[in-house]
């Protein structure tokens, strides 16, 4: 009986494997009419990447692009296979309304809101939204720009987690988002002055805060350090890592289509 | 010369006045609320201090601002301001905090050669 029914099954399975083999055949064919594929990773140690994966998340890239032709000024890959997509400030609830409510996008999940501080920019607040997309199991980040006097849109209209990731950035960097239901500190403590996450904010911060035994409470006072904060000279004169001089940038750009105009 | 004018003209986008007369009124309207709740700070905080006291720290406070001239900039400091007084009044602030604007604690700096000597700084 029992291999009667191994027997069965073996026919069973026979079609699905040769479907399998038609479906990596094609997989193939389209490999080779790609232009100027690089030749295959073999090193243990480097991460592989799904040639499958990366064709969709570049066409869906472009797909954002072609959707959101107003906002998106940039669409790219970083790190071989994370999609971004770089847009205006004005365009952050449109996006992200747009990305969490399409049928085709589904980023129903905002997993967190980052900050970025350049001070050479002339914009130098990066923020950074990461979504996840749980329908299709896929990740996005959406990046825009700011400084320290240009208000954001908040998305808490659109996405409520991020009413404390915005409290956040405007505790640690100090930029302000508009319509924001509930701005205030959440990290630092009240009566701290400044934004610690900004580069021109020293390591030691502005002030310390002691017991005070006479006064009978927490004195806060400002910081006077013995010896100035020394910045010691790291780079070593030898290269430090041969084998990655001609590592493939971060970031590849997706090209998008320019409007007709 | 001419590029210069369009360097220093730039449209942004305006936090939340429009002109100075709202930025103005903005930071008068701040002024009167901390000013109202003041001898609420000093009864519910006890803080060793009287009334008149805080309205001369207050009346410093934004006097020290009283240069500024970039809308944007007074309203960033009208948020941050709005925020404090509200932080104040729920009393999320502990008695510290309030003296922190006296500096009570704080030892003056030596200016002149003796007194530097004798606190071995220079």
């Amino acid at each position: 009986m029992a291999s009667i029914l191994r027997q069965l099954t073996r026919t069973i399975r026979s079609p699905i494997v040769q479907n399998r083999v038609v479906a990596s055949s094609n997989g193939l064919r389209f490999k080779t009419t790609a232009p100027a594929e690089p030749k295959e990773e073999t090193r243990p140690t480097v991460r592989k990447f799904d040639p499958a994966q990366r064709e969709q998340l570049k066409d869906f890239g472009q797909y954002v692009a072609e959707c959101m032709p107003k906002y998106v000024q940039k669409v790219q890959l970083t790190a071989g296979d994370e999609l971004e997509v770089l847009i205006a400030p004005d365009g952050i609830v449109p996006i992200l309304q747009f990305l969490k409510d399409h049928h085709n996008c589904q980023f129903t999940n905002l997993t967190d809101i980052a900050g970025m501080d350049v001070p050479s920019r002339q914009f130098r607040f990066e923020i950074i939204y990461n979504m996840l997309s749980v329908r299709f199991n896929s990740r996005i980040r959406v990046k825009t720009y700011t400084d320290e006097l240009t208000p954001i849109d908040s998305c808490n209209d659109v996405y409520k987690a991020a009413n404390w990731y915005e409290r956040e950035i405007w505790d640690m960097y100090g930029v302000f988002f508009a319509n924001h239901p509930d701005l205030r500190r959440i990290l630092t403590d009240y009566g701290f002055e400044g934004h610690p996450f900004r580069r021109d904010f020293p390591l030691t911060g502005y002030v310390e805060v002691r017991y005070d035994d006479e006064k009978k409470r927490v004195v806060i006072e400002p910081l006077e350090l013995a010896q100035e904060f020394r910045k010691f000279e790291l780079a070593a004169p030898w290269e430090q890592f041969p084998n990655f001089r001609n590592a493939p940038a971060a970031s590849e750009e997706i090209p998008i289509k320019d409007e007709e105009k | 010369m001419a590029q210069q004018a369009v360097k220093t003209l730039r449209q942004v986008k305006p936090l939340l006045s429009l002109d100075q007369g709202q930025a103005r009124s903005r930071v008068l309207n701040l002024y009167k609320a901390w000013y109202r709740q003041l001898p609420y700070i000093v009864h519910k905080y006890d803080i060793p201090k009287s009334i008149g006291d805080c309205k001369n720290k207050l009346r410093e406070e934004f006097l020290k601002h009283k240069d500024l001239t970039d809308v944007r900039v007074i309203d960033m400091l009208v948020i941050k301001g709005q925020m404090e007084l509200k932080e104040t009044v729920n009393i999320w602030k502990q008695k510290g905090h309030i003296m922190t604007f006296f500096k009570d604690t704080e030892e003056p700096k030596p200016t002149d050669f003796l007194s530097k000597f004798l606190t071995n700084t220079n």
